[in-house]
């Protein structure tokens, strides 16, 4: 179990690192920087002089090496660096929109969780064949959907035409309501997808029909030995959807005008901030390999076989 | 990462709001005489302000807020662009232009309390018009020539110009030039992204702000020197504003229309039918400045030759973009200048879209047409390029109009997308733009200058601006005109060199104007009596609901 875990530690720094090297290369190739972008508004009437001044105090006439070195050192030591683009420092910028994201993030998770287990659920267990079937067509329905166009109908329809919640101006809950949605819907489908098919496989194995012959009933497998062996497979496809999770929160957070993450990551790509993108990418990078190196645990202690394979390989 | 870019996601919105159309329910609306005080007005914006560093008020975002937090020394008269008095009760100015004298009316305060005389009035205007290179403040592209204050009395204050200044009376009236507390004054640039810490004398206070998404404005009760021409006097009727940032036009509009929100802005004129239809108000104030035109950058060999611009200026038709891509709100241009600003000159005859008249300037300039249709000159084809701007209406669909039009005549224009990552660097480069959309809005000629002199916006990006790309092109000729506008005394002969420059602009084509760019906005049935300064710039001092 050390072992693993050792092992998993050190692709997760490998992972980060090459995140934040990645990224630093991407965005020094673009032409331009975030001082020229900012400063050279003809309405600011600089002289280059003045242009050279801000570049000297950002560091970024620096060459290229010194600043990745420079960089990755502060990163290191937790400094990120100053925002060109509205001149606080990144971590002020983070802590103000890193806490709506996870908020946000957290509750489309358990959401689309809840959403994935009752659809799977229904569409197993409904009487109807039609029914089953529409139910089983509907994940691949909602994949298909881009998040931009679920959350600007939601706020057509919910909000300006039917008028349950209010868009603008909303109370604490009422604005997470339509975002959580939004962002819900395109990941709680491959959820179900995967529920659905790993729920049929697992029903046609030979232990289940055992406890049906026990005379146990359908539900009653389904809720004591089906399910428990049919997350595991959810719970690794969970575990990549957080890039989703992170693509769909850019999307979301634009359209209903909220502070995140996500919009925090789109002004600065336009900018080319890099400090504060930098920073995003990491913070993201982090996040994924926490959360597969979660689901990887966790695995292990749902699935007993992974950790003898594990084990026998290390 | 992402399904689609960024840029596609918001032009696919904008396609889905067309084809949506959903009916939105209606607030009812009480039409009703008498003004009502209280209540709150929610205004949606486009985009979240930057720096409100007065003199960065230009930007429409900024002021929208400064224009309620902030008091000016004269007050415009949007109907008649007279200067009338505000803070100031009365000025006089040196027959040279050199010395202007401003008496200041007692009692005013700042909302921190700070007393606003003369002292406060020279540390404004030292500011604006020398910059502080410590704080990153910049000097105010409003005021030039500027010299020094001189603190007289109390309440006088009086400005010494280096050169006359005819423009300088009016720029005390504008968005630029709102005057703020000698404690906001002592910080610096950056720190002015928090209106909070922007203390001005204005009918409104700012009292939070969560960066990004929303801006409270609250009424100042002791409020009691809005200017004297104003039918209203005392506090502003509101109790609050809530500026809120909604960035899709969709949610905006629908927010509107639901009863939502009360005032919003940007509404772009394909939406403003369905605002009419639901019985709600637009507003389309003019900008009074340059008109939304396309400009040439002659430093680039393929635009040096003036045939070869006179041939794309004729080439262009401003009448079929207009009534293509806009509304009556948008009236098409007849000179560089908006037709309600001073000094403007008809010069149609000399806009018209003849199409033989630009196929045979640019025969004549050596451009012949190609077997395959384009035009070409020792083995070059004549191919140009510009970035759309992010933020003038509908800019990207009137290019690529406007290159289909020069298509017919053999000339390639190829459109890109503004917000990509190339964008600033390559417009400062002619070689790599010798095409670029621009305007600007100000109700004085010294707007001229502000849109040419390669000190100021510089967009023909002549040599000795911010650019280093440029090689060789200076017009003298035109920088002298500019000058002029700028520090001659008599107003008939300042007028007369506004008309020379248009002229001048429009006989080297080095700009072709196209439409009369107005600001619009939308408020909902029961909100009454939103003004706007002579630039478009929304005021809600007068402003109340009778919901």
């Amino acid at each position: 179990m050390t072992t693993i875990v050792l092992h998993r530690l050190g692709q997760a720094v490998l992972v980060l690192w090459a995140a934040f090297t990645l990224s630093f290369l991407l965005v020094q190739m673009m032409p331009g920087d975030a001082v020229l972008i900012r400063f050279l508004d003809p309405n600011m009437g600089m002289t280059p002089e003045d242009i050279a001044r801000i570049r000297a105090f950002y560091g970024s006439d620096q060459p290229v090496v010194q600043q990745y070195v420079f960089t990755a050192w502060s990163f290191l030591r937790g400094d990120f660096g100053y925002s060109v683009q509205s001149g606080v420092p990144v971590w002020d910028e983070i802590a103000l929109n890193l806490p709506p994201t996870l908020t946000l993030a957290g509750l489309a998770v358990l959401v689309a969780g809840a959403l994935a287990v009752v659809l799977a659920w229904a569409a197993t267990l409904s009487p109807f064949g039609w029914l089953r079937h529409a139910l089983g067509a509907l994940p691949a329905v909602m994949i298909s959907l881009p998040v931009f166009w679920i959350g600007i109908m939601l706020v057509q329809v919910v909000s300006f035409r039917l008028g349950w919640v209010s868009v603008i101006a909303p109370g604490p809950w009422e604005r997470l309501v339509l975002p959580v949605l939004t962002l819900a819907l395109p990941i709680a489908a491959p959820l179900a997808r995967v529920l659905l098919s790993s729920i049929e496989r697992i029903e046609r194995q030979a232990f289940v029909t055992v406890a049906r012959a026990k005379g146990l009933s359908r539900q009653a497998t389904l809720w004591r030995h089906v399910l428990g062996n049919a997350a595991l497979p959810v719970l690794a496809v969970g575990g990549l959807l957080l890039g989703e999770l992170v693509a769909g929160a850019v999307v979301t957070e634009t359209v209903f005008g909220m502070n995140g993450l996500g919009r925090l990551a789109e002004r600065s790509v336009r900018t080319q901030d890099i400090a504060v993108l930098q920073a995003i990418v990491v913070i993201s990078a982090l996040g994924f390999v926490l959360v597969n190196l979660a689901v990887d645990l966790v695995s292990i202690v749902l699935d007993p076989r992974i950790r003898r394979t594990r084990e026998a390989l290390a | 990462m992402t399904r689609t870019s960024l840029s596609l996601t918001r032009r696919t919105l904008l396609a889905s709001l067309a084809v949506m159309a959903l009916p939105a329910r209606r607030s009812v609306a009480l039409e009703t005489g008498t003004p009502v005080q209280g209540g709150t007005l929610i205004y949606l914006e486009q985009q979240p302000h930057t720096q409100l560093y007065p003199p960065a008020g230009g930007f429409y975002p900024n002021s929208g807020v400064l224009n309620q937090i902030t008091d000016k020394l004269t007050w415009q008269n949007p109907d008649t662009l007279e200067i009338e008095p505000w803070i100031a009760e009365r000025w006089e100015v040196s027959d040279d232009l050199r010395q202007y004298t401003f008496h200041i009316r007692p009692g005013v305060t700042f909302s921190d309390g700070t007393p606003l005389d003369a002292s406060a009035v020279a540390q404004n205007f030292d500011s604006f018009g020398l910059g502080n290179p410590d704080r990153n403040f910049r000097p105010s592209e409003v005021v030039n020539n500027y010299d020094r204050s001189e603190v007289l009395d109390p309440l006088t204050v009086r400005f010494h110009f280096k050169q006359p200044s005819p423009g300088f009376l009016q720029g005390t009236s504008v968005i630029g030039s709102g005057l703020v507390a000698p404690a906001t004054l002592a910080r610096s640039f950056d720190e002015l992204g928090d209106a909070t810490l922007v203390v001005g004398s204005g009918p409104f206070v700012a009292a939070s702000q969560t960066t990004g998404t929303e801006l409270i404005l609250r009424v100042r009760e002791d409020y009691a020197w809005g200017p004297k021409e104003l039918p209203h006097q005392g506090r502003a009727l509101l109790d609050e504003v809530r500026i809120l940032i909604v960035l899709e036009d969709s949610v905006r509009i629908g927010a509107l229309l639901s009863g939502q929100a009360d005032v919003v802005r940007q509404i772009q004129a394909y939406d403003e039918p369905q605002i009419s239809a639901a019985g709600f108000n637009l507003y389309a104030p003019p900008t009074r400045g340059i008109n939304n035109s396309v400009v040439f950058r002659p430093d680039n060999p393929l635009v040096a030759d003036v045939r070869v611009r006179r041939a794309l200026l004729h080439g262009t038709d401003t009448a079929e973009i207009v009534a293509t891509l806009f509304s009556g709100n948008y009236p098409r241009a007849t000179s560089i200048l908006s037709s309600q600003a001073q000094g403007y000159v008809d010069l149609s005859a000399k806009l018209a879209h003849d199409p033989e008249l630009a196929a045979s300037l640019l025969d004549e300039a050596g451009w012949a047409l190609g077997p395959d249709g384009l035009r070409q000159k020792d083995g070059t084809a004549l191919v140009l390029t510009a970035y759309e701007s992010l933020p003038q209406p509908q800019n990207r669909a009137a290019l690529q109009l406007i290159a289909q039009q020069w298509a017919r005549l053999g000339v390639t224009l190829n459109v890109l997308p503004g917000d990509a990552g190339s964008a600033t660097v390559d417009n400062l480069d002619p070689a790599k733009t010798p095409v670029s959309p621009a305007m600007v809005g100000r109700a004085d000629p010294d707007v001229i200058k502000s849109q040419y002199y390669p000190a100021n916006r510089n967009v023909l990006l002549q040599k000795g601006g911010v650019s280093q790309e440029v090689d060789s092109f200076v017009d003298d000729h035109l920088n002298g005109l500019l000058e002029g506008i700028a520090s001659e005394i008599d107003p008939a002969k300042r007028l007369a060199l506004v008309a020379e420059a248009q002229e001048y602009v429009v006989d080297q084509a080095y700009a072709i104007p196209i439409f009369e760019e107005p600001q619009v906005f939308a408020s909902a049935p029961h909100v009454h009596d939103v003004a706007f300064e002579a630039v478009g710039r929304p005021s809600f001092y007068r402003t109340w609901k009778s919901a």
